[in-house]
């Protein structure tokens, strides 16, 4: 096999030091074989460029920190395989979170607001019982469950969103996928009238314009599509009939 | 929450403004469909043809009917409209991020956004030129095809079709159950078909039905 030498292109701008406008940088690669984006950017962090900037933690796709515009779409840096691209690679931070410097943006903040915009957590009247054996729940209701909770917080399905990119309060697919989880969960205790108020806006789930960006994008491929129509489906019937 | 979003908007206006956008994308669509197949008859000959303005007439489904679709196309426009960013800053940042993506969804989204303007002018003309022309027969179509409209119907009824079919596509995947990758299928082969049949309509009017009666 032919090595291919990758021209990595990194878009560099540091918030502390302003004076310096956003410009590309340019690296080369040697490529080696099962290289990800991941190995090339430590590979040029270690061996030409110290000061760049870039996230990670986990380095097997589970921890969500190393999203990165990559050609123009949100991909995981530890997951791309630089085989799949071509040899000239254009990297950028993601777009609407809070830009650190570089490549490494804050997803924390966002995501942090989110999951206390939707007060992400079961809604119950019951005190718990650490003796009592715990109920049971039907298995396709776990499993719809299990599916929407594997989202790693990447922030992919936002940034890849037309409609986040110019709302900064639009909760995004993350977002709507987060209360569908809720909302079948047969522990909480919301009504739909109760979701409705956090979500039954532009700001939730009648902002998004179905782009399916974030269905294209998700890491995990989560069924973004169908988590939002089911959302919208319930969220529209409580805003016009009045939910129970 | 601030005070002016709590006292000064209505909670469920974003869902009955959704809710809008899909019915009167849904009902403009089966219009258009039906439309086309009503148009396509001459396929058939101009007896047929000539049937169909007749049988609308006679129940003035023409009458209501016309009215009623004007008003929900300016219905659909303001409710589909409101998406469409007002400022050219956001504008900016949506062509960028389209180009950046290169996601089909999104670039479609603009077209939907350029087409639908260019069907509020094309729909006019072609109201204007329907009803300064009325009634509606083969021989009076054909004389308006043959003369001047027929390029411009070429047009319209590409934008038109095209604009459908994506809005169509956009109701089912926001509001369905099924997978996008599905119907994208079937509503191609539909949107398709019905392209075609418009085309020989059109062929036939502009080549074979002898002209007649006011343009
Ligand atoms: S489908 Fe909705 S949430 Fe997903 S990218 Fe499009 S507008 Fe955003
Ligand atoms: S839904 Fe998918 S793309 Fe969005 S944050 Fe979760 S894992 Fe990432
Ligand atoms: S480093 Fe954790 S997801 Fe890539």
């Amino acid at each position: 096999m032919i090595r291919r030498t990758l021209t990595i292109e990194v878009f560099r701008f540091n918030p502390q030091t302003p004076d310096i406008k956003p410009y590309m940088e340019t690296y080369t690669v040697k490529e080696v074989p099962n290289m990800t984006l991941f190995v090339a950017l430590n590979t040029i962090r270690e061996e030409q460029d110290p000061s760049l900037m870039f996230d990670f933690v986990c380095r097997a796709a589970i921890c969500g920190s190393c999203a990165m515009l990559v050609n123009g779409r949100p991909r995981l840096a530890c997951k791309t395989l630089t085989k799949t691209l071509p040899s000239h690679i254009k990297l950028l931070p993601l777009p609407v979170f809070k830009l650190i410097g570089d490549l490494s943006v804050d997803t924390g903040t966002w995501f942090r607001h989110l999951n206390l915009k939707t007060q992400a957590w079961i809604h119950t009247d019951k005190t718990f019982d650490p003796k009592a054996i715990e109920e049971r729940m039907d298995n396709e209701t776990a499993l719809k469950i299990y599916e929407a909770e594997r989202c790693i917080e990447c922030g992919c399905c936002v940034a890849g969103c037309a409609t986040a990119n110019i709302r900064d309060d639009f909760l995004g697919a993350a977002g709507l996928n987060k209360i569908a989880r809720f909302m079948v969960d047969p522990r909480d205790k919301r009504s739909d009238q109760n979701f409705f108020e956090v979500i039954g806006t532009d700001e939730g789930v009648f902002g998004c314009m179905g782009l399916m960006a974030c269905d294209d994008n998700c890491p995990q491929e989560l069924p973004l599509q169908m988590q939002l129509a089911f959302v919208r489906r319930r969220m529209a019937m409580t805003g016009i009939f009045g939910g129970k | 929450m601030l005070l002016q979003k709590l006292i000064g908007r209505n909670q469920r206006l974003d869902a009955y403004l959704d809710v809008a956008e899909f019915l009167s994308g849904l009902f403009l669509v089966g219009f258009l469909w039906t439309h086309m197949l009503f148009v396509a008859t001459i396929i058939f000959g101009t007896k047929i043809f000539n049937k169909v303005p007749a049988i609308l007439d006679a129940t003035y489904i023409s009458y209501v009917g016309i009215f009623m679709v004007i008003i929900v196309i300016l219905l659909h426009m303001l409710v589909a409209g409101r998406k469409i960013p007002a400022n050219l800053q956001d504008q900016l940042i949506i062509w960028r991020h389209a180009r950046r993506l290169s996601q089909k969804d999104t670039w479609t989204w603009v077209f939907q956004v350029v087409t639908g303007i260019s069907i509020l002018i094309l729909a006019s003309i072609h109201i204007w030129a329907i009803l300064s022309g009325w009634p509606i027969n083969a021989q009076i179509s054909a004389g308006r095809v043959q003369e001047t409209f027929f390029w411009f119907y070429m047009l319209f009824l590409v934008v038109c079709e095209y604009h459908a079919g994506i809005g169509i596509y956009r109701i089912a995947v926001k509001w369905g159950w099924i997978h996008r990758q599905k119907v994208g299928k079937v509503l191609t082969v539909i949107t398709c078909s019905i392209v075609i049949l418009g085309l020989a309509a059109l062929l036939i009017f502009r080549f074979v039905i002898k002209a007649g009666g006011a343009p």
